[in-house]
């Protein structure tokens, strides 16, 4: 190695030491860290913690309630990943029209992902508010209910809630990338398809599909981790409840920390995340490679 | 793309009003709510007041000013600092050949994958051994933290994009590889910037979990997570307030990006996309 080249790679090290220090004590370190607590029965509070092995693993798997959170973790993943990419396909495709107006449209849709999550759970627990809700004041008025409903109450309609929240927070984004992808669509290709006799649906299905797919498998993916990290709008309205309805490993893993203050616990179910999640990162990983 | 059918006019027209009333209604209510008199809490009237009494009492609250001051902050340094970090890493992966950079690539990457929550279990008690528990530099770190693997990722897409041939040819003309980079490279890379700049910015402002945990006293609360102390209880049924505390919180973030809409989209599709 010569002296040049070996200084090439030193500044690429340096240029990237701030980034990794960081990297390491931030997200490395406590990653590693709480793989290792997992196998204790550290509490939040007391700082002496003994090595308990696996059992904290076996209290999850002889627990009831984690099949169940597993369960509607897996449901809140599924539709609050899939509600918003149809709606933000659809949304791209009627904004890719570019009609007058159709920018604006594009951009104040796009506020509902960048306000805070706060902000959105708060407006939401307002719109399906059981008592005052403008949500049962429309239904009944159209004649679609005949009383209240108490959404955030009720184990099926909290779901429902967090999921529909969640959907308005995030179809902007999804349309985002899909108008990216669709400016890649060939004109040439479509109309090909076009003066072969497929209508309007056909040359969707067969030519825009085709050439948009690696952003919609990119995006699925990443919606589907973002979801199944999901914190915000589940805490903010229903906290997980009523009676686990809407508990998830996110919030989950808070309560049994900073509520019940039990590390080891809350610990291992996130170990149980983390392998759920990597299923997820797999695929990233995947699909990133073949790029 | 489409062939304008009476059946595309249809799907148009349905799903334009369907999904446009989805997204757009609510941000209306929430507005107009927000502008209501108290006396008005219940009444399912839209827009008929325009009563800014809500605002100003929120934004006279002390402590709800203290909330909005230390987001500022948190965000203002979240962002800063996490440009700056991805700029030099962004610039290294893409420039640099050394060994260990494709581990190291993969490695922050995937870490976007690792549970928050988790990550918190450890940071908690090293913050709370450190005496930084309680201290606003504790979420900062946290944020820059977070925002690395998109803002890397990013830059690195930016700077794939600037021939070599422009090293080359300020490496012949005698600059040195660090005055190449400063004033020859990270210029090209400044819509990048922006991008993680706004998109740091935005996850600092946004953030609740860390921001909740880490943070224990009133006086070092940042907007996001005050909002949620100052509402539960004996504030939860203020829907006035919440809605006014809201549109506050929304409006920093929202006009930023209104502004700022072109670089922010392109950049971070751009940065995904292309990995």
């Amino acid at each position: 190695m010569n002296r040049s080249s070996r200084n090439h790679a030193l500044m690429g090290w340096i240029l990237i030491l701030p980034a990794l220090t960081v990297f390491v004590l931030m997200i490395l370190y406590p990653f590693v860290n709480s793989i290792l607590i997992s196998f204790t029965d550290r509490n939040l509070i007391y700082a002496n913690a003994q090595f308990v092995g696996l059992e904290n693993y076996r209290k999850i798997f002889s627990d009831i309630n984690t099949l169940k959170l597993i369960w509607t973790t897996c449901k809140f993943v599924f539709f609050s990943t899939l509600g918003p990419f149809f709606i933000g396909l659809i949304w791209a495709l009627l904004m890719n029209q570019k009609f007058k107006g159709s920018e604006f449209l594009r951009g104040v849709a796009l506020v509902n992902w960048i306000i805070p999550g706060i902000a959105i759970g708060f407006l939401w627990s307002w719109i399906f508010n059981g008592d005052y809700g403008i949500l049962n004041a429309l239904l009944v008025k159209l004649g679609l209910l005949d009383h209240n409903v108490i959404w955030l109450g009720g184990k099926s309609t909290s779901m429902l809630a967090v999921v529909t929240a969640r959907t308005w927070q995030m179809f902007p984004w999804y349309m985002a990338f899909i108008m990216g992808g669709l400016q890649g669509v060939s004109a040439q290709q479509c109309e090909a398809s076009r003066i072969d006799g497929a209508n309007n649906f056909q040359m969707f299905i067969h030519v825009v599909v085709p050439a948009i797919k690696p952003v919609l498998t990119l995006i699925l993916i990443l919606g589907a981790i973002g979801n199944l990290q999901h914190f915000d709008l589940i805490n903010v309205m229903t906290g997980g409840g009523p009676e686990r309805a809407t508990s998830t490993f996110a919030t989950e893993v808070y309560k049994k920390a900073f509520k019940e203050y039990s590390l080891g616990r809350s610990a291992a179910l996130g170990v149980v995340w983390a392998l759920l999640l990597s299923v997820f990162s797999g695929f990233y990983l995947k699909r990133i490679q073949e790029d | 793309m489409f062939q304008k059918t009476v059946g595309f006019k249809i799907f148009f027209w349905v799903f334009l009003i369907m999904i446009g009333f989805f997204a757009f209604f609510p941000q209306l209510w929430m507005i107009s709510t927000s502008l209501k008199p108290e006396s008005e809490m219940f009444a399912f009237s839209f827009f008929s007041y325009f009563d800014l009494s809500n605002i100003v009492r929120v934004l006279s609250d002390s402590t709800f000013l203290t909330y909005l001051r230390n987001g500022f902050v948190v965000a203002i340094a979240s962002s800063l600092f996490s440009t700056v970090i991805s700029v030099f890493a962004g610039y290294s992966f893409s420039k640099f050949r050394y060994r260990g950079r494709k581990s190291v690539m993969a490695l922050i990457m995937v870490s976007q994958a690792f549970p928050q929550g988790l990550l918190l279990l450890s940071l908690y008690p090293m913050m709370q051994k450190i005496g930084m528990l309680d201290k606003l530099p504790s979420i900062v770190l946290a944020y820059v933290a977070l925002t690395l693997p998109v803002g890397t990722w990013t830059l690195k897409a930016y700077f794939d994009q600037v021939p070599v041939s422009i090293m080359e040819a300020a490496r012949v003309d005698g600059s040195s590889e660090w005055r190449t980079m400063f004033q020859i490279i990270i210029p090209l890379a400044i819509p990048g910037m922006m991008t993680i700049a706004i998109y740091s910015f935005v996850w600092a402002w946004n953030d609740l979990l860390y921001a909740l945990t880490l943070i224990s006293s009133t006086a070092n609360r940042t907007l996001a997570s005050g909002m949620v102390f100052t509402f539960t209880g004996e504030g939860g049924n203020d829907w006035i307030g919440m809605m006014a505390a809201s549109v506050v919180a929304s409006i920093p973030v929202a006009a930023m990006f209104v502004f700022l809409q072109r670089y922010f989209i392109a950049g971070l599709t751009a940065g995904a996309v292309k990995g």
